[in-house]
């Protein structure tokens, strides 16, 4: 059960140059901003998109190889895939959605339409099996397109943006269910999501893309300890930096630089990292203990739950995390200079 | 949070502020009053004494009638319009109330009628028949695949759309005539002869219906959602599957909105047919020339072929309306 995926080609402004080696079942996340290529990787190992250069080895088998020129057209591929849209079939009841695959597999009707009730049943779903798509709830529509793509027990299932299209409420539920299903598939999965807890939750293992490049890899949890990408770092909700390692401080690009507590390498290229929370504001400039203080302006204000996050702007960008009670007596939102202090101690740092 | 009691003023709309950070209230407004003020309008905050110039007409503006949109029809308009109902309508009542409707069971029974009107059948249906046969690939083909010369060939073959008719029969003579490009090949290989056959009609006709049907079913195409065949692709289903299953049931009303014009267009031919396939009853009288034909001595029969013409293409109409005139 293995994945061997060196995907290169060019689509409009998109210049994709991914390589993605699974040795295992289990799911695999991939993850990033808008047109950073996610959903043409996918399409490409669906076959949808061809290969200018690279090689798809799924299981042994080559599936798509410029070079040798061979190219296994999507319907040989064992892939099944589950769209952002769903693309239910509208002309088809549900029931007939789920044994297309099967149906098109060879099954005479009867059986296909046994291993279609099968699948709908393990996805809780039997008794919508005569109706047609449109009268399907989004959470409905959903688990029958994940049905329909399980019917044709395929080896590799891939899921782009599976929860998109679903209200928040319904997200989480829908979440945990599709987290099980994911668990009793036997082969192998890559979801596409842009949103972090799905990402966090649902992956065993994460692949960060970034402009048709592969900018991190590793576990939920190693990404969350050290984001090498200003995209994860927004995503943890962490202030990233990119420097240069110097004794007790790290130069940052602009120039500018912080002190840190913890030894740094000994020289290169490192990232700081500075949890908002670690960030103060002030209105005038403090005399005290952190060793990094400088002036910016600030900006928007989010409220998240208790807490309200300040973008603050200037030489050094930061956003703080601070009490509504601190913005009320501040007058944060009224905008205007403050002081951002940051204690040394609280700046992580590690190697690029 | 609008002020109670006083109704919002004039070009003023209460908008419910919604603020992301807590915090002191903005400065010089009540705290949680918003009101959004449109651009241009004015800031008094109460009730104008006299309307807004633009609440009333000018004197002697149009009858409120003409000016629903705001903006009355342009001068003479409507006139015109008249003029044009009028003549487009004048030869359809004429042939209404023209018609010897006492007569007309008898006129239908007459045997020329029966045959030009079975032999109408036949012919425009084989055209259908065959339209869809060679039709529906080729407009598969100019919807999906980019091949050189794809924007020529769709010219060249909605050419006979827009070609009069009688050059179509005069070219279709010249290429399957006896001696004709294809025809003379057809005669020394199989004996078979076109012209003045019924099958030259079937011809003359596909000719002239095909066109609509070609370009009725690539728009359908064009139209249809790509990524549903992406999907049946991904279920293991190859392209003649992926046609049967997906395509073709979702092109559906295209495809019958093309067969429709397209029989209707054949039913209706008259030109190439008498050029190429001539006015033989029986043979290639076909209703269109028999109505011709029976102008001269027999006019009742010829109203009547009309009156079933006439029928017939308001029936497509009826059935397509929803189709070229969706209403709002």
């Amino acid at each position: 059960m293995s994945l061997d995926a060196v995907v290169g080609l060019r689509k409009g402004t998109l210049d994709l140059d991914v390589e993605l080696r699974v040795a295992s079942n289990g799911v695999v996340v991939l993850l990033g901003p808008n047109a950073a290529g996610k959903t043409t990787f996918l399409r490409a190992l669906a076959g949808l998109v061809p290969l200018e250069r690279g090689r798809i080895v799924l299981d042994g088998v080559v599936l798509d190889d410029p070079a040798a020129g061979v190219r296994m057209p999507t319907e040989k591929r064992p892939i099944g895939v589950v769209f952002q849209d769903y693309l239910l079939f509208p002309h088809l009841t549900v029931l007939e959605n789920v044994a297309f695959g099967p149906r098109s597999s060879g099954f005479a009707r009867a059986a296909a339409r046994k291993r279609a009730l099968a699948q709908l049943e393990r996805v809780g779903l039997v008794d919508v099996a005569a109706e047609k798509p449109r009268a399907l709830s989004g959470g409905q529509a959903q688990r029958v397109a994940l049905a329909r793509a399980l019917a044709t027990d395929p080896r590799l299932l891939l899921l782009d943006e599976p929860l998109a299209a679903m209200d928040a409420g319904a997200r989480a539920e829908l979440r945990r269910g599709l987290s099980r299903h994911l668990a009793a598939f036997p082969g192998m999965c890559l979801v596409i999501t842009h949103d972090p807890i799905e990402a966090m939750t649902l992956g065993d293992r994460l692949v960060v893309l970034e402009a048709g490049r592969v900018v991190q890899a590793g576990t939920p949890e190693e990404l969350s300890a050290h984001p090498r990408s200003r995209y994860v770092a927004d995503l943890l909700g962490l202030n990233l930096y990119r420097g240069r390692a110097e004794q007790r401080s790290v130069v940052l690009e602009n120039g500018r630089h912080l002190v840190v507590a913890d030894p740094v390498p000994e020289s290169g290229d490192v990232f700081a990292v500075i949890s908002p929370r670690a960030v103060a504001l002030h209105r005038v400039f403090p005399e005290g203990s952190p060793r990094n203080v400088w002036e910016g302006a600030v900006g928007d204000l989010d409220v998240i739950g208790n807490h309200v996050r300040a973008h603050v702007s200037g030489v050094l960008p930061i956003i703080a995390e601070v009490t509504p009670g601190a913005v009320a007596s501040l007058h944060l939102d009224d905008g205007g200079p403050v002081f951002v202090a940051v204690k040394a101690v609280e700046i992580e740092v590690y190697e690029a | 949070m609008t002020t109670p009691g006083a109704g919002p003023p004039l070009g003023l709309r209460p908008v419910e502020v919604v603020r992301t950070a807590e915090g002191p209230p903005p400065r010089g407004g009540e705290a949680g009053k918003g009101l959004a003020v449109v651009a241009g309008d004015s800031l008094e905050t109460g009730p104008r004494a006299e309307p807004a110039p633009w609440a009333t007409p000018p004197e002697g503006a149009a009858p409120r009638l003409l000016r629903r949109g705001g903006g009355g029809a342009p001068f003479g308009f409507l006139p015109l319009a008249v003029v044009a109902v009028a003549f487009l309508t004048l030869p359809l009542l004429a042939l209404l109330v023209r018609a010897p409707w006492r007569d007309l069971p008898g006129d239908l029974a007459a045997p020329g009628v029966l045959t030009a009107l079975r032999l109408s059948l036949v012919c425009s249906l084989g055209a259908l028949g065959l339209s869809l046969l060679f039709g529906v690939p080729l407009a598969w083909l100019l919807a999906r695949v980019r091949f050189p010369g794809r924007n020529l060939v769709r010219a060249l073959v909605l050419l006979p759309m827009v070609l009069p008719p009688v050059v179509g029969g005069v070219a279709l003579l010249l290429a399957f005539g006896r001696h004709g490009l294809a025809g003379q090949w057809l005669d020394r290989a199989f004996g078979i002869t076109l012209p003045f056959s019924t099958a030259g009609a079937m011809l003359a006709e596909t000719f002239v219906a095909m066109p609509f049907l070609i370009i009725t079913v690539e728009a359908g195409i064009r139209g249809m959602d790509r990524r549903y065949e992406d999907a049946a692709a991904t279920l293991r289903a190859g392209p003649w599957t992926t046609f049967r299953r997906v395509t073709l049931p979702l092109i559906a009303p295209a495809l019958a909105a093309g067969g429709a014009l397209c029989w209707a267009r054949a039913l209706g031919e008259f030109g190439a047919t008498i050029t190429f396939a001539g006015n033989l009853p029986g043979t290639t009288q076909t209703m269109p020339l028999a109505v011709y034909l029976a102008l001269e001595n027999n006019t009742g029969a010829a109203i009547t072929l009309s009156l079933v013409m006439l029928a017939i293409s308001l029936a497509v109409l009826v059935g397509l309306r929803s189709r070229w005139f969706p209403s709002r």
